[in-house]
């Protein structure tokens, strides 16, 4: 009887590892099947009403899509800044089966109490300001960059008030940015003015703070042929040939395709449940000068590949 | 030290308690799992070498090929700058001739693999340029690596690492990236000779074209270092300019040609490299150790279920095997471990399984059998030897009776009682001839009956006719068999004991009949009885043994010889009750004279 009960044990391990084996060979397929269904499909909400800044940026974003399995929705703003417009907009986008958002917030503030309840479902990661709620901030230390960029200014300062484009509206990292750049130069006895447009007669000293604020500035300051110094913000190549042009006399510039990369691999790791923490993006104060430094060269010129042309 | 003793302590004791199949079953299953594992550990090896081999030549073969695009992509470029050299810049005087008209041309006809096509003088003055034939306000060619590696090592042409082109004027300030050509070119002005640098800036998306589509498979990829280690082409080459990726580039740049095992970032990686001829570039192929230590995440697994599956296979095997061995050797011990403890009838079967085993279970059968065979010839030798004793003693003359026969015959024959004295005597005779009966234990009924009658004749005449006495064979009864001198003693039993006290009332009645295969002898009398415990007491075996008149002892004697000659299921019954008297019934198998014949024949051999 107990040798009969011990056949029978036998035949039935045999039979459990003859049907693991066989699954050990088909599990791999399925498994494979499963990943390929699992592509993921991220919405990238921009606060502009046009993607010509981001390209680089852009570039990044889709290098991590394609390494990490996602796919992009880039989206822009009928008007620059409307925060109204972007929350009903990420709210289609969440109702239409978003798996995460890469939003550059025009009101963090109100963007986070719209998103609150979706915060679970659909993580949120912002470029350029930090949200409550977001699973991440890819952005340079704001309040830094808006010292060290005020750094540069008092390099080369000689006397005379300097001008800040409040552009920021309810954009706190670019506020940021402006009131630690104001602090700095009130600390070295600067006078400082603050108005939300370049006036027609400006200041010698000028500050911007975002990256079209600052093109439009040096593109004015080239057409008008007025000879204020100009700090500004960014690394589109715009921005760049204004520099080289001296027409910006200091930027503050970091790598968009990293900021484009990092943004999605967070928010994509945030939909698969992994923890991670983003470390400031490293800025650089840059004169023309430095332009073609080798490594400036790879920071301001991202290679473009013929493939994703 | 102490746990390995103890440990094998314990084994040992386990080992001492396992049985013959246990222990076959598991050396033969841990012998083949090792020799499995083994094996499994040894291809294993062997074909993670070879993989690594397969890896390695796929790897030199595909570098071959990107190498021969790449060449044949460069000559193509310094094929432009001699053209540029040998057929424009030597046959024109820069003083008379424009040199832009050649280079457009060639630009055009190239313009998808070229960003600029330059002349300079040796100050780095621009001579002639397209497309673009204005340097910027502060461009400074002179101090670029390009010229300044021309205007060094003149006889040669250089390639520079890829960089952003700065020196020419471009309004949409579109930031190409470029590897440069240049090489030192002898220019002729005024028919005087000067020396000059020739610049061909390639696009970079040429030589992105001609490695990006080549991989080595399973994560494996390609990129492109010049002599020092300075990136020229990389898969993720923007990932690694923006700080997010690092790549072991400048340790590549110190290895020859061939395959290395390198471990970078903590992980294990094969790489091969090949140097691109004339540049010193190197194409540097990197085959993640995953790739080909394990082709697809489910080897291992299925491997390992694959060697458990294995081994339990073995030891399925090796059990019904091992219980092929052992199962016949176990029923043997089992029955002959029930032998010892006596059981009767149990029978050693000869049992299957190996001829060793077959053998030993014949032995074994054979001596139980045997040793059966001794038994009974024993047993049945010690009933026959009792049989003989009773008999004996049953044929033995009771001198009391002979005394007082041959006194009631002198007693008579003195008092002239003639007749009586001569039927006397001659039933004595009658009586001692048929004790003799030539020495046969089994009479027919007939001449028992006869036996008894002769006897209840002279108890008569002794007794003065105290009792009566019927003696009668039913039909059917009267030509049966039946074992000799058994009635005798229990009419004497009757006599002594039932009839004690009766007056000229008593009757002995025997009478004997058949009744289906049994002869049966009924001895009935109507004498005091007894109660009937007494009466069941009287054939028990361990009833002590009184040899005085009416103690039983030859009731016993007559219960025991027909037990011990027919079975257990012949002798004596005995019915009685307290003044009513006795039945004492002798049961015997119904003999016919052949069957009598054949018993006695048997009984005397």
């Amino acid at each position: 009887m107990k040798t009969e009960q011990s056949r029978r044990i036998q035949i039935a391990i045999l039979t459990a590892l003859g049907i693991a084996a066989a699954l050990s060979l088909a599990l791999p397929q399925l498994l494979r099947g499963a990943k390929r269904e699992q592509l993921l499909s991220l919405t990238v909400m921009l606060r502009d009403t046009d993607s010509s800044g981001w390209t680089v940026a852009r570039q990044g974003m889709e290098q991590a899509a394609d390494e990490l399995g996602a796919e992009l929705r880039f989206l822009t703003l009928a008007a620059a800044g409307d925060s109204e417009e972007q929350e009903a907009l990420l709210l289609r986008e969440i109702e239409d089966g978003a798996a995460a958002l890469v939003v550059v917030p025009a009101d963090p503030e109100s963007l986070s109490a719209a998103l609150d309840p979706w915060r679970v479902v659909c993580p949120t990661v912002t470029l350029e300001s930090p949200m409550e709620g977001a699973a991440g901030v890819v952005a340079p230390d704001n309040t830094q960059l808006g010292k060290e960029l005020a750094q540069a200014l008092l390099e080369d300062w000689d006397g005379g008030e300097v001008l800040l484009l409040d552009t920021a509206g309810r954009c706190s990292g670019v506020a940021a940015r402006l009131a630690a750049a104001e602090e700095t130069l009130i600390a070295a006895g600067v006078s400082v003015r603050r108005e939300m447009e370049l006036p027609e007669e400006p200041p010698r000293w000028v500050m911007a703070f975002e990256s079209p604020v600052t093109r439009r500035a040096a593109e004015r300051r080239e057409a008008e042929g007025q000879d204020f110094a100009l700090y500004g913000v960014g690394s589109a190549a715009a921005v760049t040939a204004q520099l080289e042009r001296g027409n910006i006399a200091a930027i503050a510039a970091w790598s968009d395709y990293a900021a484009g990369f990092l943004a999605v691999r967070r928010a994509v790791n945030a939909v698969r449940g992994r923890e991670g923490t983003l470390a400031p993006l490293p800025f650089f104060i840059l004169r023309e000068e430095d332009i073609y430094a080798p490594e400036n060269q790879k920071l301001l010129f991202p290679i473009m590949s013929s493939s994703s042309r | 030290m102490n746990v390995f003793r103890r440990l094998a302590a314990q084994w040992g004791e386990r080992y001492r308690k396992m049985s013959i199949q246990m222990v076959l079953s598991l050396s033969f299953t841990a012998v083949a799992a090792a020799g499995m594992l083994l094996m499994s550990v040894s291809l294993i090896w062997r074909s993670s070498a070879a993989n690594e081999q397969l890896v390695a030549e796929n790897s030199r073969r595909v570098l071959a090929q990107a190498n021969l695009n790449l060449d044949i992509y460069l000559r193509r470029m310094m094929r432009i700058s001699d053209t540029v050299y040998y057929r424009s810049i030597k046959n024109m005087d820069l003083a008379e001739d424009d040199l832009t008209g050649d280079l457009s041309l060639l630009y055009e006809e190239n313009r998808d693999d070229l960003v600029s096509l330059a002349v300079f003088d040796g100050t780095g003055a621009l001579v002639s340029a397209v497309p673009l034939t204005a340097l910027k306000r502060d461009a400074a060619p002179a101090d670029s690596d390009w010229f300044r590696d021309a205007a060094r090592s003149m006889e040669n042409l250089h390639f520079s690492t890829p960089h952003v082109q700065n020196i020419f004027d471009d309004p949409d300030y579109p930031y190409r990236w470029v590897v440069s050509l240049s090489r030192h070119v002898q220019l002729t002005r005024d028919g005087a000779t000067e020396g000059g640098v020739l610049l061909v800036d390639m696009s970079f998306n040429g030589i992105e074209q001609v490695c990006r589509d080549v991989t080595l498979g399973n994560g494996g990829y390609l990129y492109l270092i010049d002599g020092d280690g300075e990136l020229i082409y990389h898969p993720r080459q923007q990932l690694i300019y923006a700080g997010l990726l690092e790549e072991n580039n400048r340790a590549a740049a110190e290895y020859r040609d061939g395959s290395y095992q390198e471990t970078f970032q903590g992980q294990s990686r094969q790489v091969t490299i090949k140097t691109v001829g004339y540049t010193g570039w190197k194409l540097v192929g990197v085959a993640p150790a995953v790739s080909w230590l394990s082709v697809s995440p489910q080897i291992p697994l299925f491997g390992l279920t694959l060697l458990l599956f294995s081994i339990f296979l073995m030891a399925f095997l090796n059990f019904r095997i091992s219980a092929r061995i052992s199962d016949p050797i176990l029923r043997l011990e089992r029955s002959i471990r029930e032998l010892d403890r006596g059981l009767a009838g149990v029978k050693i079967e000869e049992e299957g399984g190996c001829y060793e085993v077959q053998r030993l279970s014949h032995a074994v059968a054979s001596m139980v059998s045997t040793m059966r065979h001794l038994m009974d010839d024993i047993v049945r030798q010690e009933g026959q030897k009792r049989r003989s004793e009773l008999e004996v003693l049953q044929s033995q003359i009771n001198p009391h009776f002979l005394y007082n026969t041959l006194d009631s015959v002198i007693w008579m024959t003195e008092s002239g009682q003639q007749q009586e004295a001569i039927q006397m005597v001659t039933s004595l005779a009658r009586l001692f001839r048929i004790s003799l009966s030539k020495g046969k234990s089994i009479i027919p009924l007939a001449d028992e009956l006869e036996h008894a009658r002769h006897y209840m004749n002279i108890q008569q005449i002794r007794f003065k006719n105290r009792f009566t006495t019927e003696i009668a064979a039913k039909p059917g009864a009267k030509e049966l068999y039946t074992l000799k001198l058994i009635v005798q003693p229990l009419l004497e039993n009757a006599i002594y004991h039932g009839m004690a006290s009766a007056e000229d009332d008593g009757v002995i009645r025997v009478t004997a009949y058949r009744e289906g295969e049994d002869l049966l002898i009924d001895v009935e009398d109507n004498g005091l009885g007894m109660r009937p415990e007494l009466a069941a007491s009287l054939l028990d075996e361990d009833r002590p043994e009184v040899r005085t008149r009416g103690s039983g002892i030859g009731v016993r004697n007559v219960h025991q010889r027909v037990s011990l000659t027919f079975g257990e299921g012949y002798g004596l019954t005995i019915f009685s009750e307290p003044d009513e008297g006795t039945l004492v019934r002798i049961r015997l198998p119904a003999l016919d004279r052949e069957e009598a014949e054949r018993r006695q024949q048997g009984e005397e051999l």
